[in-house]
């Protein structure tokens, strides 16, 4: 509950006006929604008293609820759109907030948390806390307001009647309660199991063609058919809460106004009350009931809230671990690279990765990593990407500890390539020109590029073709270039609106060697000072890898001083003949080092492994 | 699978006929659906008795001072509250029971659907949306059903009700009262359609959002490694304002159509007081108080279905969408099967004989072209990749196939297997007696006796025992069968300690090595002995000792039955009894190994550079 408070006054400060007049409006509701039935009471009654001079006090009676009707239609509006719109932007600036942290966070972190439990953080939880702060906002307010005067409007009329009438209203509420809190638990798992049944679709039809080819339909069908009969009896429970529980409250209701039958109308016979009285609190009663049926919902959705506002903090709060900056050293010219005794573990308690790792690199040289799978080759990348912040002092950019080199500096000057080439659902072009000559880039224009590739497809085209005519021929004529030089050009002519053609998940799906391929004309377009390429060239045929190892070493980085200083990462000796220095990596250590002839002649795994492929057996 | 023809164009006819299309999954379970139906002129009749009991209260027991009689009135208004309430409540779980049951029918019929399509189909549609239309789809289906269609009967029923009570009583009060409604439906009407057009954007912009936001997530680093953050974040609150406006405005109407329903009443109520008032006062017959009592209840209820029509329209409109999109997914025609599926009551005509019964492994395949762009070679991107082979398998031999990527090689194996139909030219299955054309094999029955193994093993999230027999039932509890599998393929030392065939490998078999995973799969050929094996040699690389398990696993399972290798191991190509070179989807040469070689050819080529190609898969 405190961390409620905390937030609304961090992210609702704001609203604070519309808030207060939000609540006077209520207030004003309120008092008109408990003002109506009280009037049809005393029109009853005055109509009762019989007398044609009667007539004159109804017509006023008349008049006065025609014009409370309008007030309240105007009334309410304006107090729910008070309300409600506030709690929109708050869950705007909240998912805007989240989503601008979570790009700060770094790789530990994602990997602890999956890409879809963040997106349902960013999605559904920042809705639940607009529910919180809207919807629930209103309707705590709305029954702070709106109980007391039903009450006392109640009490005015009869006191006695009225305490009889709110024993089985209030059971009822309080019985509504235990409901809703069951019916969310149920809800919850029913979520759950729809989960596990979407995996259990998801997995079977990415196998497919297994179960084709092996003809096992029916016996996959039953296994779904286990989970979607869970799913079912689930469902059935909630619908059984909903059939019998949920109108408990409704119900309990009608049995107060049977009582208003019952109890009212002796004491109408009485004369201690008027007739048109019932009709006033028969109208209360009900108003009462649903004022308290959402006030049940409500509670429920403040601790749902509350539990999405808890999870929406933690990722906020958790913070990017990155060590201060203390460099002014910028990366622009292809630096010296050394590794001083290097070594890593993922976690306390964990193996080290790597250990032990020296080498130095000189600007522009090239150094080659070899290794089998889990050797600790893509540990060693993403240290010096700064994917993963290696140990103080273990890796110097030309003597600067790459600790302290400013994260934004080191990454501009910089182009890493991972093993699994990611590509966005944006034009082939976008994709390439991430970043673009950075400096010859305003700003306006980046964003105007992803605007034509983004998610908005049917757009795409049309704004691709506006930024192409825009693009400045250099940069047309760069893209050319790197596009030959990762040996995408005939790709490019074959797909349907070559550069412009929507690739990644929504788009044309590309192979593994053209994605690859891509990733490696990504960072060729940024002239990088430094090049990191992990096992890029695994999908690529062996002429075309040869192609592309020599114009990885053709590439002058950003100030045209020379090849960027570059460490390459392959399990393939032939993409490694180039290196100044071969490391041979086997359970996280050297166990070979030299150039690629000298690990020939001294014949251990390199050159085993280099004799394997020669001689055209296992890879 | 159903001879109807899908509705293309919209509007309630196409709606009439999605959901009488529907029924088809409804009718098993439509004694629950009638049980529904049947409560709901019972429900509306005690909503509708209710007033009338407080207006004989007021009317007649009040002014007449008749306590007793007070106290039976009381009494069968809680009868009939009761048993409204429990009417209702049976109404409600009939309905929801009915929905439900025949949504997870229609689910399964999706599910079995899919899993016979072509393979062709796979090619065209990402799985994704497979996904969603299996799950999602039906899943707005079922609230539909659940809330949507059935209150809408209820919603009707409820309001003739009350207006019949109310014209009974007075219809000239009944005229005057609610002559405020039309104009009342025709706001509502406008406010509605604008909110739905509202709520639509709402939806989408959202989805757009969250599409980017999950994009973004999933290649966190690549947006982190070349600097893309603050244009990731720009486009991010870009797509947020979008979904900001769009809810802020549904907001605003959403807030005026509610408040318009409380005023209205209000106002239908001033009406009819002020116009009930003279003649109650001057003694009219027809007009008494207690019938005041009656409308003024009765108007506050028969406004609130009108203001939940529309969404129920829409509701139900969106399921119509769903069920366009889900019947459009079960008219896509799928394989045919010798043995159908319990969907498909015709199982009594099971044709007689199984025509591979004697069948001992021949094929003879002649003259045999091929192309992904279908039957009619209209065109594929790739055209033909099968240009006229022509070749033999003899009962028992090993043949291998060698050639660079995209000479054709998989491609003979998965016409071989039917995964793909639509060749030109001959493949026979040849039997002592007759040969029998693939194409006029069902699929089920053919890969019963001719099963391949690809490259990518998929593995369930189960048990190494489950991944073996797959849940064949004729499989699934000869334990001894999967043991003697496991050691065939030489796994179960592998597994020992781990928990053997109990395994669990969890998802997409991250528990196992990428060479026990290829080692279970062959122990599900070796649990079912083929008559032809189609093997795709894994290039992947795996350690030494692995590597000498495949191998030697792969040579029990050539043993003594027709295989078809797509072989990259030196070895393995050695060992086979013939070797098919291909090359542009033909085949250049054949022969054995040393045949081959000393021929000087393309085989004698390919064999010094190393047999090596990976690009494709």
């Amino acid at each position: 509950m405190q961390l409620v408070l905390r937030f609304v006054l961090v992210y609702g400060r704001r609203y604070v006006p519309q808030y207060a007049l939000g609540l006077l409006l209520l207030v004003l509701t309120n008092y008109a929604v408990v003002r109506i039935p009280t009037l049809i009471g005393r029109a009853l009654n005055v109509i009762e008293g019989s007398g044609v001079e009667a007539l004159a006090s109804t017509r006023a009676l008349v008049v006065e609820l025609m014009v409370w009707a309008c007030v309240v239609v105007v009334v309410r509006t304006v107090s729910r759109i008070l309300f409600f719109n506030p709690g929109r932007e708050i869950e705007y600036r909240l998912g805007v907030d989240l989503f601008g942290h979570l790009l700060t966070l770094q790789r530990p972190f994602f990997l602890r948390r999956k890409v879809g439990e963040l997106v349902s953080v960013a999605t559904n939880d920042t809705q639940s806390v607009r529910l919180l702060v809207g919807f629930a906002g209103l309707q705590v307010c709305n029954v702070a307001v709106a109980i007391p005067m039903h009450v006392m409007q109640m009490l005015r009329t009869d006191a006695a009647l009225t305490a009889w009438c709110l024993i089985p209203v209030l059971l009822g509420a309080m019985y509504m309660r235990s409901t809703i809190r069951r019916f969310h638990g149920l809800v919850k798992k029913s979520l759950e199991e729809l989960g596990a049944l979407s995996d259990r679709v998801l997995e079977s039809y990415a196998g497919v063609s297994t179960v084709r080819a092996f003809g096992v339909e029916e016996a996959i069908v039953a296994r779904f058919e286990v989970r979607n009969r869970e799913f079912f009896e689930l469902a059935m429970r909630v619908a059984k809460i909903r059939a019998f529980s949920m109108p408990a409250l409704t119900f309990s209701g009608l049995i107060a106004t049977a009582i208003v039958l019952w109890v009212g109308g002796d004491r109408v016979i009485a004369g201690e009350l008027g007739v048109g009285d019932l009709a006033t609190f028969t109208a209360l009663l009900v108003s009462l009931v649903s004022t308290l049926t959402s006030l049940a919902w409500v509670l429920a959705a403040v601790s749902r809230g509350s539990a999405a506002l808890r999870r929406v903090q933690e990722v906020l709060s958790t913070s990017d671990g990155l060590p201060p900056a203390t460099s002014s050293k910028r990366v622009d010219k292809p630096p010296r690279l050394e590794l001083c005794d290097l070594s890593f573990h993922y976690g306390e308690g964990q193996d080290l990765a790597i250990s032990g790792i020296s080498a130095t690199v000189r600007p522009g040289g090239m150094l080659g990593i070899f290794g089998r799978t889990g050797a600790g080759k893509t540990t060693l990348i993403e240290l010096l990407a700064r994917l993963h912040t290696p140990p103080r002092g273990c890796v110097r950019l030309d003597g600067v500890d790459i600790v302290d080199i400013p994260l934004a500096e080191l990454r501009r000057g910089s182009a890493v390539v991972g093993q699994h080439a990611f590509l966005f659902s944006t034009s082939l072009r976008d994709n390439i020109c991430l970043r673009g000559v950075s400096a010859k880039r305003s700003p306006w224009r980046d964003l105007e590029a992803e605007a034509g590739g983004g998610a908005v497809a049917e757009a795409g085209a049309e704004r691709g073709a506006e930024a192409d005519a825009e693009g400045d021929a250099e940069g047309d004529a760069e893209l050319e270039r790197v596009l030959r030089a990762a040996c995408l050009e005939r790709d490019v002519e074959l797909l349907p609106q070559g550069l412009d053609t929507l690739v990644g998940e929504r788009g044309v799906m590309l192979s593994g060697g053209q994605r690859q391929r891509t990733a490696l004309a990504r960072a060729l377009y940024r002239r990088p000072a430094l090049l990191l390429l992990d096992d890029i060239l695994s999908a690529v045929d062996q002429g075309t890898e040869a192609q592309l190892v020599a114009a990885i070493r053709s590439i002058r980085s950003g100030d045209g001083a020379g090849t960027p200083t570059t460490v390459i990462v392959s399990h393939r000796t032939s993409v490694l003949e180039q290196a100044d220095e071969i490391l041979v990596l086997d359970e996280g250590r050297v166990v070979e080092r030299g150039t690629h002839a000298q690990l020939l002649v001294r014949g251990g795994l390199y050159a085993d492994s280099h004799a394997a492929r020669e001689s055209g057996g296992a890879r | 699978m159903s001879a109807e023809a899908r509705p293309t164009g919209s509007g309630a006819r196409g709606a009439l006929l999605l959901l009488r299309r529907f029924w088809r999954f409804a009718r098993p379970h439509r004694s629950w659906v009638y049980l529904g139906i049947s409560v709901i002129p019972l429900v509306s009749a005690l909503a509708m008795w209710r007033p009338l009991l407080i207006k004989e209260a007021v009317d007649i027991q009040i002014p007449g001072r008749d306590f007793d009689g007070l106290r039976t009135l009381a009494l069968w208004f809680v009868a009939a509250v009761v048993l409204e309430f429990g009417a209702q409540a049976v109404q409600v779980y009939a309905l929801q029971r009915s929905g439900h049951a025949s949504i997870a029918d229609l689910r399964q019929a999706v599910f079995r659907h899919v899993l016979r399509m072509p393979a062709r189909f796979f090619d065209r549609h990402p799985v994704g949306s497979l996904l969603s239309r299996t799950t999602h789809d039906v899943q707005t289906l079922s609230e539909t059903l659940s809330f949507g269609v059935f209150t809408i009967l209820t919603d009707v029923a409820m309001i003739v009700t009350i207006l019949a009570a109310m014209f009974f009583l007075s219809a000239k009060l009944a005229l005057i009262s609610l002559s405020a409604a039309p104009f009342l439906v025709m706001v509502v009407r406008y406010f509605a359609r604008v909110l739905r057009g509202l709520q639509l954007e709402v939806r989408r912009a959202q989805g757009v959002q969250t599409g980017y936001l999950a994009e973004q997530l999933g290649g966190v680093s690549v947006v982190q490694l070349n600097g893309r953050e603050d244009a990731a974040r720009r486009r991010h609150s870009q797509l947020g304002e979008r979904y900001l406006r769009a809810t802020k405005l549904a907001n605003v109407f959403d807030a005026v159509l509610f408040s318009v329903m409380d005023g209205v009443s209000t106002f239908c109520v001033a009406l009819l007081i002020y116009v009930a008032a003279p003649e109650v006062l001057l003694g009219s017959e027809a007009i008494t108080l207690g019938l005041l009592f009656a409308f003024v209840d009765y108007l506050q209820r028969i406004f609130v279905p009108i203001r939940e029509f529309s969404n129920k329209i829409a509701t139900i409109q969106r399921a119509v969408a769903s069920l366009d999109r889900i019947f459009g997914l079960l008219d896509e025609p799928s394989e045919t099967r010798a043995s159908p599926g319990i969907c498909v009551p015709t199982s009594s005509s099971l044709p007689p004989s199984d025509p591979l019964e004697n069948w001992k492994g021949r094929v003879r395949v002649r003259g045999l072209a091929f192309g992904y762009g279908g039957e009619g070679g209209e065109g594929g991107e790739g055209g033909e990749v099968l240009r006229g082979v022509s070749f033999d398998i003899a009962p028992g031999e090993v043949v291998a196939v060698v050639g660079r990527t995209g000479s054709g090689k998989t491609s003979l194996a998965r016409v071989l297997t039917r995964f793909y139909d639509g060749y030109r030219g001959s493949v026979q299955l040849c039997s002592a007696e007759a040969c029998i054309e693939v194409r006029d094999i069902e699929p089920d029955r053919l890969r019963r006796r001719v099963l391949m193994v690809t490259q990518d093993v998929f593995l369930f999230d189960d048990t190494v025992s489950y991944n073996v027999s797959l849940g064949d039932p004729d499989i699934v509890h000869d334990l001894a069968g999967i043991d003697a599998a496991l050691r065939a393929v030489q796994v179960d030392s592998m597994l020992l300690g781990r928990g053997g065939r109990e395994l669990q490998v969890g998802e997409r078999g991250r528990q196992l090595s990428g060479g026990e995973a290829q080692l279970i799969a062959f122990a599900r050929v070796a649990v079912r002995q083929p008559t032809l094996l189609i093997l795709d040699e894994a290039t992947a690389s795996v350690d030494d000792q692995t590597e000498a398990r495949v191998q030697s696993a792969i040579e029990g399972l050539v043993r003594g039955r027709s295989v078809l290798i797509i072989a990259h191991r030196l070895s393995t190509i050695v060992h086979a009894d013939k070797i098919l070179v291909m090359h542009e989807g033909r085949i250049v040469e054949q022969g054995s190994h040393g045949e081959l070689l000393a021929a000087g050819g393309r085989y004698a080529a390919l064999h010094r550079s190393g047999f090596s190609d990976r690009a494709g898969a």
